[in-house]
């Protein structure tokens, strides 16, 4: 197996606003390999962006960020490292989409340039190089009549157009780990196909690393190799993406398998609502954060913080935190 | 965009023409005012009630006054504005004079704006919340609340008493100017240095700003590179506003200074009752706020791609 | 915004109208009287100011100006308040033509800066037509015309939008009269808005009146006043720099503080205000927000 691009280790993420804080990442850890695709599956608030983007910096203004734990990437220690190199970081080894590509890229500048500096900088093209690159970038993406395009504000493109656009973005400086953050949620159902067709062409093209941040578990199906799923900053089970998917096991990703509709499970019969709401982070209380909601509750699940155990040995252990499920199903563990 | 910019015009000249009429009335509604004025200057205290009624006659200051601004109108627009009851030369003469001082007032201002308020907006957004953002802060807000009388009394005690580095008067060469520009600057440098911070500081939090980020931009190079771009329409806007005010700057500081232009021949014509000089210089100023806040529109048109080239279905 | 900003910061302001309110008691001296014997004098028990180029205390005329620019700008404010409110409201009430044409006179009074348009009125005013009256209601009337277009544009907004809420079609329904309807139900809403814009104009007002005074064409001697001192003291400003300092200061820290008790009213009641503080805090919340709340709704 090969070695890990981008991985984290017991994370801890608080977020500070004047008026609240946050542990928004409660002692997550995750690696990548090149040539995979991990999806981080959970609600909005679950932490998942923030788990993933958080080491990188690209957190929004106004938030104050304490990170613990470890993060490395190619190589490096990500939060030690100074401002300037992480940029550069950011720049050259990751390639990330956001979520809504109508306010992610810059509506006073065209988006070409845009493409053509990055292979610039990162790639060590050219001025003229860059521009060929960044005009066949564009090709690649499935952007019709690139050469006009090159010159177009944002404005002038349609949604879909515009992803295509900001995947070229992420792939100008040819990074080796590539970050979905819901890269369809703002589309078309109609477009959201295609865009998951290309990062799937792209990442088996390339051989890079892609990380799939998305609370779609359609798109986790069609891509994913390995899938981690994240409630109130806590991972509650991964796995292969076979394995979580076809066999879940912690309440909370049965939960979410049986809300999806038309999905071929054998848990779901049926859509069902997962009831209540997530908890509040700001004030967390000992023990399993999704027992408030969880239908399998135990009194033992308000006081213990579940560990994550391994219930499939192999290459990608299948590993859940609920010694409710284990115990009642009565699951080998592995530990 | 093209008939866009025909309504903005046809606009303009419309408030133009209203505002021009609008002073005119109020200026020259009591036809009394000019005649007294031109028989005081004749005959000094020996005018009476029959010669001011003679003199309004002969000047035809009894027609209608719709007639009256028609008249005034069509013979400014030929370049004749009047002959001035102060100084008795031809306001066209006073105007050729007295123009170029305040354009030099006004631009070498302006230029002044817009770099402290580029330099003071963006330092305050590298600054962050540190030291640096919180002292320009308090400083735009005394810059936007001292009085430029006063401003430029405390440039004239430090720069012209105390070091006696700057004259405190007149118009000889680049140094007379620099403190009547320091102080017509201080202002609207001070309203539109916050303009750009909390403008730049709404840019950061955005979407694009991330991704900015996410290019392996530093901050500073997001600031400059991806908020600024976007802060241009905000920034154009107040600028041309404060810009026009800048005129009543203008006006005071020409008086501190003894700069012989527009605005001080202004205040002249006030205290002396020159009426015809007042109504000269208020269709200057009607002109330029109208052609000043004209331009900027245009200007911010075409700084914006998403009014320049508007999407085709 | 005023967490960063003590409180403190307004004491001038509320000195100012303190001061202004109980001036003939706080005055050591007659401010208008001139003593030849004692002129120019450095501060001391007597004067503790000093005196002038004409003698006068400078305490005392520090204090009669606070109370010469207090009661103006009052006044001003008052004036122009009431006119905008009634003149507004009426063109946003009756629309149609008479709205239109309102519409475009506040239009071109607003294409002015307003202290322009004082300056034209007081020249109107210096013709001999007005010879009764004196300089300092020249200046009253003039700032009053060149005030009022602001608050008649505000009013109007308020009204149109009040008067597409259902309850004032259900008022009228029930037979409300349309005095009933715009007293009990719309002019209170004018009135909220309208009067914090208006105290948060009061620092401008202030200024426009030392401006005006400064050029000569506002409050005339012997009465007191900041900006009239100030020109005063330009003539001595190399011997003696504080006969400017002194006003000069007065004048500045009440504007300051005035501006910062708009900026803290706009904060709470104008709705969008562009302020920084404010843009800020929003922005914060929202993203703290987000980040600490998940959706209702399951949505994977």
């Amino acid at each position: 197996m090969t070695a890990p691009v981008y991985s984290v280790e017991d994370l801890v993420i608080d977020l500070y606003t004047p008026s609240v804080s946050v542990r928004a990442v409660d002692g997550a850890s995750f690696q990548v390999r090149p040539g995979e695709t991990l999806a981080i599956v959970g609600e909005s608030g679950s932490g998942k962006t923030v788990m993933t983007l958080g080491p990188l910096g690209l957190l929004p203004e106004g938030v104050a960020v304490d990170l613990k734990g470890l993060a490395r990437a190619d190589g490096r220690d990500l939060l030690r490292l100074s401002p300037g190199d992480l940029s550069a970081l950011r720049g050259g080894f990751f390639g990330v989409i956001f979520q809504d590509p109508m306010s992610a890229l810059n509506p006073m500048l065209k988006i070409g340039p845009q493409l053509a500096r990055q292979a610039q900088l990162y790639a060590g093209l050219s001025a003229e190089a860059a521009r060929r690159e960044a005009v066949s970038l564009l090709a690649r993406s499935g952007i019709p009549d690139p050469e006009d395009r090159y010159d177009r504000y944002p404005h002038e493109l349609s949604g879909g157009m515009l992803q295509r656009a900001m995947i070229a973005l992420a792939l100008a400086a040819r990074p080796r780990v590539l970050i979905a953050d819901e890269p369809t949620t703002a589309l078309d159902a109609t477009v959201q196909a295609q865009i998951l067709a290309l990062i799937r062409q792209i990442q088996q093209e390339d051989g890079i690393a892609v990380v799939l941040i998305t609370h779609d578990i359609g798109a986790v199906s069609v891509l994913a190799d390995r899938v981690i799923v994240l409630y109130a900053g806590q991972i509650a089970e991964e796995g292969t993406a076979i394995d979580v998917l076809t066999a879940p096991a912690h309440p909370y990703t049965r939960g979410l398998l049986a809300s999806v509709p038309d999905f071929r499970s054998e848990i779901a019969s049926g859509t069902r609502e997962i009831p209540g709401i997530p908890p509040n982070q700001a004030q967390l209380m000992p023990g399993c954060r999704f027992a408030e909601r969880c239908d399998r509750v135990q009194p033992a699940c308000h006081s213990h913080r579940p560990r994550l155990q391994t219930i499939t040995r192999g290459e990608v252990p299948h590993r859940v935190a609920c010694p409710v499920i284990i115990a009642a199903e009565g699951i080998a563990t592995h530990d | 965009m093209q008939r866009m910019f025909l309504r903005r015009v046809g606009l303009a000249l419309l408030l133009m023409l209203a505002a021009t009429a609008l002073t005119f009335a109020l200026v020259s509604a009591a036809p009394g005012n000019v005649a007294a004025m031109i028989a005081e200057r004749a005959a000094g205290a020996g005018a009476d009630g029959a010669m001011i009624a003679r003199i309004a006659a002969e000047l035809g200051l009894n027609d209608p006054l719709p007639l009256r601004y028609l008249r005034w109108l069509g013979n400014a627009a030929q370049g004749d504005f009047g002959v001035s009851l102060r100084t008795g030369k031809p306001m066209a003469e006073e105007f050729a004079a007295r123009i170029p001082v305040t354009l030099a007032l006004l631009s070498g201002g302006g230029v002044l704006v817009l770099v402290l308020s580029l330099v003071m907006g963006l330092a305050g957004a590298v600054s962050n919340g540190g030291v640096a953002d919180r002292l320009l802060h308090g400083l735009a807000l005394i810059g936007a609340s001292t009085p430029n009388f006063f401003v430029a009394a405390m440039l004239v005690i430090v720069f012209s008493v105390w070091l006696g580095w700057l004259p405190s008067f007149g118009m000889s060469g680049l140094a007379s100017w620099l403190l009547p520009w320091i102080t017509i600057a201080l202002f609207p440098a001070s309203v539109l240095a916050r303009v750009v911070r909390v403008n730049l500081q709404d840019a950061m939090s955005r979407p694009f700003a991330t991704t900015g980020f996410a290019k392996g931009l530093t901050r500073r190079a997001v600031l400059v590179r991806e908020a600024l771009p976007n802060i241009l329409i905000p920034f154009m806007t107040t600028f041309g506003a404060q810009f026009t005010l800048m005129i009543i700057g203008a006006i005071v500081v020409e008086r501190v200074f003894g700069l012989s232009g527009i605005g001080a021949f202004f205040i002249e014509a006030i205290r002396f009752r020159d009426f015809i000089g007042m109504q000269a210089v208020l269709l200057l100023f009607v002109v330029f706020f109208v052609s000043v806040n004209l331009i900027v529109d245009i200007a911010a048109m075409l700084a914006d791609p998403r009014l320049r080239r508007p999407r085709k279905a | 915004m005023m967490k960063n900003w003590p409180w403190l910061i307004l004491t001038p302001a509320i000195l100012f109208v303190l001061i202004g309110l109980f001036a003939p008691v706080l005055m050591t001296h007659d401010a208008a009287k001139q003593d030849y014997t004692a002129i120019l004098q450095g501060p001391s028990l007597e004067h503790y100011l000093g005196t002038d180029y004409l003698g006068r205390d400078m305490f005392s005329r520090i204090i009669g100006g606070a109370r010469t620019s207090l009661v103006a700008m009052s006044v001003v404010l008052v004036a122009a308040l009431v006119i905008g409110v009634v003149i507004g409201s009426f063109a946003g009430y009756v629309g149609g033509r008479t709205e239109l044409v309102l519409i475009s006179i506040i239009d071109i009074a607003l294409a002015l800066p307003s202290l322009v348009i004082a300056l034209a009125l007081i020249g109107v005013f210096s013709g001999p037509a007005w010879v009764w009256m004196s300089d300092y209601w020249k200046m009253i009337i003039a700032l009053t015309l060149a005030w009022w277009a602001n608050y008649a544009r505000m009013s109007r907004a308020v009204v149109v939008a009040e008067l597409q809420q259902p309850y004032i079609e259900a008022a009228r329904v029930m037979g409300a009269s349309h005095l009933w309807i715009f007293t009990r139900h719309i002019l209170p809403h004018v009135l909220g808005l309208v009067v914090v814009y208006a105290s948060a104009d009061a620092g401008a007002l202030v200024l426009a009146i030392a401006t005006l005074s400064f050029l000569g064409l506002g409050v005339a001697p012997p009465v007191p006043e900041w900006g009239q001192m100030l020109v005063d003291g330009m003539s001595y400003i190399e011997e003696f720099p504080s006969l400017v300092i002194i006003p000069g200061l007065a004048l500045t820290a009440v504007v300051v503080s005035f501006n910062l008790l708009g900026e803290a009213f706009a904060l709470q009641k104008v709705p969008r205000a562009v302020r920084g503080g404010f843009l800020a805090r929003k922005k914060a919340a929202r993203v703290a927000e987000e980040a600490a709340r998940a959706a209702t709704e399951a949505r994977a």
